[in-house]
């Protein structure tokens, strides 16, 4: 309905010969319905499913004959996912692989969540790694990081990365960083922040480097967030010792914060600018409120107020002229 | 002053140059006539890619409030009575005002900015009639949140016709979505005082989603309809929900019980056309999203087919819920592996190859994984056996 309109008015404009516009007709009419991001969803879906559902049956059947047998079918499928994704691989590359199907990637993502879903029962259920414990954790993370580069798949990466995480003792997922880690304490906010700058260091290398350039959007979105969330919750935190005097943990942030809009122009990833925008005015604001001095009264309300409507004024301004302003920079 | 507050010819094209870039991409166009179409039609408006509008919507968001708190202490000190009326009156006429002179100085067309100030200024408009309705309404009715209250009519008429006006002028989608929910309000408001108005209520509302549906299609044959392509869009879906969710049992029985203050809620007259509606709608959907083609309605029988399933859940475990999960589980990954390689070209006008129509998410993609999949939390000391949690999807479980 729409093209014919666009269509008819390009040939008044004789921009358009009738016999093209014929054809691009036919093509709308006949153009194949691409059911690709549904298919990959489902697949997601379902090898999530799968692995978690598993992993139930695992402990609810842990006395009884059925327990060999779950044990045994997690196991040869796991075997036949790491199988079918090998045989499937193309080739290493630095650079991105094209392959033909995307189904191998999922395949090989439910054999490392059977693999995890395994782990975590032999360290529950018979205590395999004895009083190692952070060894089940490590152990994940040295398996997939490696895997994630020999398959060129960004899902099992950020598996890896989580692995790696929890191994430090900190959450790292984008939501999960919010609500689980509100108990950082004075030790594990330090190891935080320098797991973090470490994973945005691999991410600029992989950039720079040109050493899976791909993978560099995870690396800095997830290690980013994790330092800048928590150098600013220990900012905010007024009752444990913090690990870093305030006025470090300041530039810490903003510095990371300009890093990141400087990054942001480099590879024209908006999502940085905005990361490194909202945690910058954080601080700022922090600071802000800091200076002022609550003895004013209504004087300070006011220029509370005054200071929320210019400064957003300020960043729009930023935004607007992102383009101009990160030029210059 | 025009109808619409944004230039129409932007819409247009806007439209024009997303398809030239799709025919130029499939070789229907040559560059030279893809060159000319862009300087024919140029895109003379604001608007910035996602994040920075989101970023833009944040601290205009923050700004609007900020002035707000700026209007509201001298106006406390002032007077005391009629304080947030005054408030809300002012804030939604200056957050108007301004909007309309940045749209006509900076040309912003959903850049972020126009919609935080639209939205705000909208806030302010329901806080205004609340407050209103709440002076003007004997303190024995001020029970708002029932709807079968008919004082509810006092709020919801003033507001429906305000954001039917700001949808008509500015086109904003979700505006125009309030607009129809407030519309779903009323009708269920006005019904609910006749007698036997209950027992027709998901009746009345499957009607009144195909007549708004029928509305939808009309509008779409008007000459100005790009403008609101993205509103019809919005529309069409809640369409498809309010068919779907009128007719689904679940939402009949419990609302049903639920108007009528009872507790517990119980088997419901016509049960049995509401079992076949909730089983036969999400599959109605699915099959018209394949055949038409049409994502639309693809996506909304999925998510309405996820709901049907959840419904039977709710009245009958028929499976306890980690097999239901392992056996959903293998179903959708034998399923789609097997559609992904059987529509590999295409096959009857559907293909599993990506559209270029799409632009691609996978960046997206690692930050959902590493948001889902939970890896092993290494045990607190001296817990070794309490700790180890895992799963994934919608099974989580700690052991």
């Amino acid at each position: 309905m729409i093209p014919d309109q666009l269509l008819d008015d390009l040939q008044t404009a004789q921009l358009l010969s009738a016999a093209q516009a014929a054809a691009i007709r036919e093509d709308e009419q006949h153009r194949p319905f691409s059911l690709h991001y549904e298919l990959r969803a489902a697949l997601y879906l379902g090898v999530t499913l799968l692995a978690g559902g598993l992993g139930v049956l695992l402990y609810q059947h842990l006395s009884d004959i059925g327990h060999g047998v779950i044990i045994g079918s997690m196991g040869l499928l796991m075997v036949a996912s790491f199988g079918y994704a090998i045989w499937h691989k193309q080739p290493f590359t630095w650079g991105q692989t094209r392959p033909a199907s995307f189904v191998p990637d999922y395949v090989l993502l439910l054999g490392c969540l059977l693999f995890l879903a395994l782990e975590t029962y032999l360290q529950v259920q018979y205590n395999f790694f004895g009083s190692y414990y952070r060894l089940a954790t490590i152990i994940p993370a040295v398996l997939f990081l490696p895997l994630a580069y020999h398959f060129d798949q960004r899902g099992v990466l950020a598996m890896g990365l989580t692995a790696l995480a929890s191994w430090v003792g900190v959450s790292i997922a984008p939501l999960s960083a919010f609500t689980e880690n509100s108990l950082l304490s004075s030790r594990l906010g330090g190891a935080a922040v320098l797991l973090g700058l470490a994973l945005t260091g691999a991410g600029l290398y992989s950039d720079f480097a040109d050493r899976k350039r791909h993978f560099a959007f995870t690396y800095i979105s997830l290690g980013a967030n994790l330092a800048l969330l928590a150098a600013t919750v220990s900012l905010f935190d007024f009752y444990l010792y913090s690990f870093l005097p305030e006025a470090l943990l300041v530039l810490l942030i903003l510095g990371l914060s300009a890093g990141l809009v400087w990054y942001a122009r480099r590879s024209h990833s908006y999502l940085f600018l905005l990361m490194g925008a909202v945690y910058g005015y954080i601080t700022i604001t922090y600071l802000f409120f800091q200076l002022l001095d609550s003895g004013l009264g209504e004087a300070a309300f006011m220029l509370g107020m005054l200071y929320f409507v210019g400064s957003a004024a300020g960043v729009i301004y930023l935004f607007v002229n992102a383009k101009k302003i990160l030029r210059l920079a | 002053m025009s109808l619409k507050a944004y230039n129409p010819a932007w819409a247009y094209h806007e439209a024009m140059l997303h398809a030239a870039a799709r025919w130029h991409r499939r070789g229907l166009l040559t560059p030279e006539q893809h060159q000319a179409i862009r300087a024919r039609y140029p895109l003379e408006f604001y608007r910035p890619g996602l994040f920075l509008r989101i970023g833009l919507f944040i601290f205009t968001c923050i700004g609007a409030a900020g002035a707000a708190g700026l209007l509201a202490l001298p106006l406390a000190e002032a007077m005391s009575s009629d304080f947030l009326l005054v408030l809300a009156l002012l804030c939604a006429l200056g957050g108007m005002v301004v909007l309309e002179v940045s749209i006509q100085s900076s040309r912003l067309y959903y850049a972020g900015p126009d919609n935080a100030l639209l939205y705000s200024s909208l806030v302010w408009v329901t806080v205004f009639f609340i407050a209103l309705a709440h002076d003007l309404v004997p303190v024995a009715s001020r029970d708002f949140e029932s709807l079968g209250n008919p004082y509810v009519l006092l709020v919801l008429g003033p507001l429906f016709t305000v954001f039917l006006l700001a949808s008509i002028r500015y086109a904003d989608r979700l505006v125009a979505g309030a607009t129809y929910v407030l519309l779903l309000l009323l009708v269920v408001n006005a019904l609910l005082q006749v007698p036997y108005g209950r027992a027709f209520l998901p009746f009345v509302l499957m009607l009144l989603a195909v007549g708004a549906h029928w509305l939808v299609r009309q509008f779409r044959k008007r000459p100005d309809y790009l403008y609101y392509q993205s509103c019809l869009t919005l529309l069409e879906v809640l369409v498809l929900l309010t068919f779907y969710g009128a007719g689904n049992y679940y939402v009949v029985r419990e609302v049903n019980a639920a108007l009528s203050g009872a507790f517990t809620s119980l088997q419901i007259p016509f049960a049995l056309v509401f079992y076949v509606l909730t089983a036969v709608v999400p599959l109605a959907y699915t099959v018209v999203g394949l055949r038409r083609p049409s994502r639309l309605w693809l996506l909304t029988g999925l998510l309405t087919a996820a709901c049907s399933v959840a419904t039977l859940r709710y009245y009958h475990s028929l499976l306890p819920p980690e097999l239901a999960a392992v056996l959903a589980g293998a179903v959708l990954l034998v399923l789609a592996a097997w559609a992904a390689r059987y529509l590999r070209p295409a096959r009857h006008g559907l293909t599993s190859l990506p559209d270029d129509e799409q632009p691609p998410h996978f960046n997206l993609e690692s930050l959902v994984v590493a948001q889902t999949a939970v890896v092993p939390q290494a045990p607190q000391p001296g817990f070794e056996f309490g700790g180890g949690q895992f799963g994934g999807g919608g099974a989580e479980s700690t052991y």
